[in-house]
C-alpha cells in the first residue's frame, strides 16, 4: 500500500467512525462491542484496501464489510457472540442494504449530524445533563437512575424519551438549517 | 424462514396467529425445562417480560439488555410491522449517537486510539500507529489551556529527584491553591502509609482531592491521576503502576481498586500476593505481571504478562485461569468473562516506566513483553530493549565480558569475569541497529537502569551460552538465534557508569546484522 493510500484511508476513520457505529448498533450489535466491530471493519477495509475502487462510496464500502462481519456473528458460539439476538439480527440484517445509502445516524452525514447533536447537548438545562449522562455515561440503568434521582423508573423512561425527543428534533433543525445555508 | 416472514407481512391476520402460537409454544419449551435454579428464574422473567408492553420491550432493546426471549417478542412485532425495522434500527444508531455525544470514552479521540492499539496487535504493521500518532499529536490531542499548562512541570532526569518534585508539584497541581493543599495534606497524613511513589513519567498531573504527600506516601483514599504515569511500591513489596487519566482507590488494608484507566501490577516474588480489584473483576490468583485496562464503561480487560493468573468477576463468582499472554475481557452488563487477543499495545505507556529502563539518549525503544526477537523489526540506530526475564535467582556463576567501570571500553574478545550466583537478577537483552551497511555514522545511546548493573555480556559465545542460564523467555522469528549476533566486531565501545547505573554505547556494527548486549541487573 503507497503513503496516499494510507493517508486516504486515516482521513476515512475520522470521517466514517460515527456512521459506522450507528449501522453496527443499528443491526443489533451488543452495546458493549459496537466499537470492537466498527474497529474490526476497519482493520479489514485497511487489510483490504488495494481491493477498493476509489470511484465508489467508501463509507458503502465499510458498511458492507461490517455488515459481513455482523451476519458472521451468528455463526460463533454464544460465548464469543457479540449480538444480542441471532433472531433480532436476522431481521434487522435482512431491512439494511450495504450497497443502498444509509441515511441519517447510519450514513456519510452521521458526522455532521452526531457535530449538531453535540451543540444541542450542550444547551441542556443541567439537571437534563446529569440524567442523560447517567445513562449514556455511567451505563445507569432507568432503575438506578431512579434511586439517583430520586424518582421512579417508568418516569426516568419518560423523562429520557422525553430529551431524546427534543434532542432529535434539535438536531435535525440545525441540520436543516446547515443545509438551508 | 424468509418465505414464512414475506407471508406474515403480507397477512396481518396469519402474522398474529404465528405470533401467538410460537409465544405460547416458548413460554411451553421453558415451563417444560423449567426444573430448578436458573431455569425455573428464567421462566419466571420471561413470564414477566411476555406481560411488558411492546414500547418497554423495544425500550429494553434500544438499551441492549434485552433477554433472548424478549428479542423474540420484539421480531414478531416486527415481523407483524415491516415499517418498524426501520424506524428500530434508526433509534438503535441514535442510541449510539447519543452515547458518542455524551460519554468521553465513545469519543472520536478513544475510538481512534483504541483503533491505533488493535492495528499494532492484529497487523503488527508500525507505520499505521505512526500515521495515526502524527495526526493525534497534530489534531486531535487535547490542547491544555494557559492557566493549566502552568502547571505541568516536566519531571527530567533521574527517578530519586523526580520523587520529591512529584508529591510536591502534583498536590499543589491538584487543589490548585497551595492553603487547600496543606488542608488536604494535614487531613489525609493522619492515616498511615500504604505505598510510596517510586517514579513517575513527565506530565503527571494529580486532580480531586487526594493526591501523594511530599515524599511520594501513598495513604488509604480515592487518587485521581489526570495525567502521566506513576510508579508505586505497596507495603507488600509490590509494584503498581497507573497511567492517567485514572481513578484508583487504596484501602485501609494496602488493597488497590482500579476505578478507571490503565494498571500493571508487578507482583514481588516474596509477596504473598496483591490485593487488587477493578470493575467487575478481581484478581483471584496473581501473576507476577499483570495488566488491567478499565477504560471503557461497560467491560475491564485483564491480561497476564508473566506467570499465571486467576481473574474472577465480582459477581457471579465466575473465574477463569489466565496463561501467560493471555487476556479476558469482563462484560459488565451480561456479566460474563470473555476471551481475547492478547494486545499489550495498551500498556506500552505503563510498561515503558516500569520496564526500569531509563532512555536518556538515542532512540531506544522498549518492547512489549511477548515481543519475539526478529530479524526484520529494527529501524536504523535504533536500540531496541526486551525484559527477557523479569526476575530469577541463577543456579551457578555466571560469565560475563569484563568491563572498566567508568572508562569506555572497545567492546572485544576478553578473558570474561565470573559473576557470583547470589540474589535475584533481571534480564534485559539489547538488540543494536547498524546505520546502513555497517560503515555508516556511529550511533551513540545512554540507557539508565533502576537497579545497578552487575553484568554485561557482549559477545557472541557467552550470549549463547548464558540463553539458557538467564532463562531467556524471548523467542526467535523465523528460527533460532545467529550465533555471531555480539557486539564484539571491535569497532564499537561500550562504558558503564561509576554508579553502575548508566550504560553507554556506541556502536557502527560489523554488518547490516543487528548486534545483542544482554544487561544484568541485581534487584536485592
Amino acid at each position: 500500500m503507497n503513503p496516499g493510500d494510507r493517508e486516504l484511508f486515516i482521513e476515512q476513520v475520522r470521517e466514517h467512525h460515527a456512521g459506522l457505529r450507528g449501522f453496527v448498533r443499528s443491526l443489533g450489535v451488543d452495546p458493549l462491542w459496537v466499537d470492537d466491530v466498527a474497529q474490526e471493519a476497519f482493520i479489514v477495509a485497511y487489510n483490504r484496501l488495494g481491493e477498493f475502487d476509489h470511484s465508489r462510496d467508501f463509507g458503502a464500502w465499510l458498511r458492507g464489510i461490517a455488515r459481513n462481519l455482523v451476519i458472521n456473528e451468528r455463526r460463533k458460539d454464544a460465548r464469543r457472540k457479540r449480538i444480542i439476538s441471532d433472531n433480532l439480527t436476522e431481521v434487522l440484517i435482512a431491512s439494511s442494504s450495504a450497497t443502498d445509502e444509509e441515511e441519517d445516524e447510519m450514513g456519510d452525514l452521521a458526522l455532521v449530524r452526531l457535530n449538531a447533536l453535540k451543540e444541542c447537548v450542550k444547551g441542556l438545562p443541567e439537571k437534563s445533563l446529569r440524567l442523560l449522562k447517567s445513562r449514556y455515561e455511567d451505563d445507569n440503568s432507568a432503575q438506578d437512575i431512579a434511586e439517583e434521582f430520586s424518582m421512579n423508573p417508568p418516569a426516568v423512561r419518560k423523562a429520557l424519551e422525553r430529551m431524546r425527543t427534543a434532542l432529535r428534533d434539535c438536531m435535525e433543525e440545525k441540520m436543516q438549517m446547515a443545509t438551508a445555508v | 424462514m424468509a418465505a414464512l416472514a414475506a407471508q406474515a407481512a403480507a397477512d396481518g391476520d396469519f402474522a398474529r396467529v404465528v405470533s401467538d402460537e410460537l409465544a405460547f409454544s416458548g413460554l411451553l419449551r421453558e415451563a417444560i425445562r423449567a426444573g430448578t435454579g436458573d431455569e425455573g428464574r428464567s421462566f419466571e422473567t420471561n413470564l414477566l417480560s411476555a406481560a411488558l408492553p411492546m414500547d418497554d420491550l423495544l425500550g429494553r432493546v434500544r438499551e441492549g439488555v434485552a433477554t433472548t426471549y424478549e428479542c423474540d417478542q420484539v421480531v414478531k412485532h416486527l415481523w407483524e410491522s415491516p415499517g418498524a425495522v426501520k424506524q428500530l434500527r434508526r433509534d438503535l444508531a441514535m442510541e449510539e449517537f447519543f452515547h458518542e455525544a455524551l460519554s468521553g470514552s465513545k469519543s472520536e479521540n478513544s475510538f481512534i486510539q483504541s483503533l491505533v492499539t488493535r492495528m499494532w496487535a492484529e497487523t503488527r504493521r508500525d507505520h499505521f500507529v505512526d500515521d495515526f500518532t502524527k495526526r493525534l499529536k497534530r489534531e486531535l490531542a487535547p490542547v491544555a489551556d494557559e492557566a493549566e499548562e502552568g502547571k505541568i512541570v516536566p519531571f527530567t532526569g533521574g527517578w530519586g529527584r523526580t520523587l520529591v518534585q512529584m508529591g510536591a508539584v502534583a498536590a499543589a497541581l491538584a487543589l490548585g491553591a497551595f492553603f487547600g493543599v496543606q488542608r488536604m495534606v494535614d487531613r489525609i497524613s493522619a492515616k498511615p502509609a500504604l505505598a510510596s511513589v517510586v517514579k513517575s513519567s513527565s506530565g503527571v498531573i494529580w486532580s480531586g482531592e487526594t493526591a501523594p504527600g511530599d515524599d511520594g506516601t501513598i495513604r488509604s483514599g480515592l487518587y485521581h491521576l489526570s495525567s502521566g504515569v506513576v510508579s508505586m511500591r505497596m507495603s507488600s513489596g509490590s509494584e503498581l503502576t497507573v497511567e492517567g487519566p485514572a481513578i484508583f482507590e487504596v484501602g485501609d488494608d494496602a488493597s488497590t481498586f482500579v476505578h478507571e484507566g490503565i494498571a500493571l501490577a508487578r507482583v514481588a516474588s516474596t509477596d504473598l500476593g496483591i490485593s487488587l480489584r477493578s470493575k467487575g473483576l478481581s484478581i483471584s490468583e496473581p501473576a507476577r505481571l499483570i495488566g488491567i485496562d478499565a477504560r471503557s464503561e461497560g467491560t475491564t480487560e485483564a491480561i497476564v504478562f508473566n506467570g499465571d493468573g486467576g481473574i474472577c468477576l465480582t459477581e457471579g463468582g465466575k473465574c477463569r485461569e489466565l496463561s501467560e499472554f493471555e487476556a479476558v475481557k469482563a462484560d459488565h452488563v451480561r456479566e460474563r468473562l470473555v476471551d481475547v487477543p492478547y494486545n499489550p499495545k495498551a500498556f506500552a505507556n505503563a510498561w515503558a516506566l516500569l520496564s526500569g529502563v531509563e532512555n536518556n539518549l538515542g532512540s531506544v525503544r522498549i518492547e512489549m513483553p511477548g515481543t519475539a526477537i526478529s530479524s526484520e523489526q529494527g529501524r536504523e540506530g535504533e536500540v531496541q530493549v526486551y525484559v527477557e526475564n523479569e526476575s530469577f535467582r541463577p543456579e551457578g556463576d555466571l560469565e560475563v565480558d569484563q568491563m572498566v567501570v567508568g572508562e569506555f571500553s572497545v567492546a572485544e574478545a576478553n578473558p570474561g569475569q565470573q559473576l557470583q550466583a547470589k540474589g535475584e537478577l533481571r534480564s534485559y537483552l539489547l538488540q543494536l541497529w547498524p546505520t546502513e551497511g555497517g560503515e555508516g555514522g556511529e550511533v551513540e545511546t545512554s540507557l539508565t537502569f533502576d537497579h545497578p548493573v552487575v553484568g554485561v555480556i557482549y559477545s557472541s559465545d557467552r550470549l549463547v551460552s548464558s540463553d539458557s542460564s538467564v532463562g531467556s523467555l524471548i523467542s526467535h522469528e523465523g528460527g533460532a538465534a545467529s550465533e555471531d549476533r555480539g557486539m564484539d566486531s571491535g569497532n564499537d565501545e561500550i562504558l558503564l557508569s561509576q554508579d553502575r547505573r548508566t550504560l553507554n554505547l556506541r556502536f557502527k556494527g560489523g554488518g547490516a546484522q543487528a548486534e545483542q548486549v544482554r544487561v544484568l541487573v541485581a534487584l536485592n
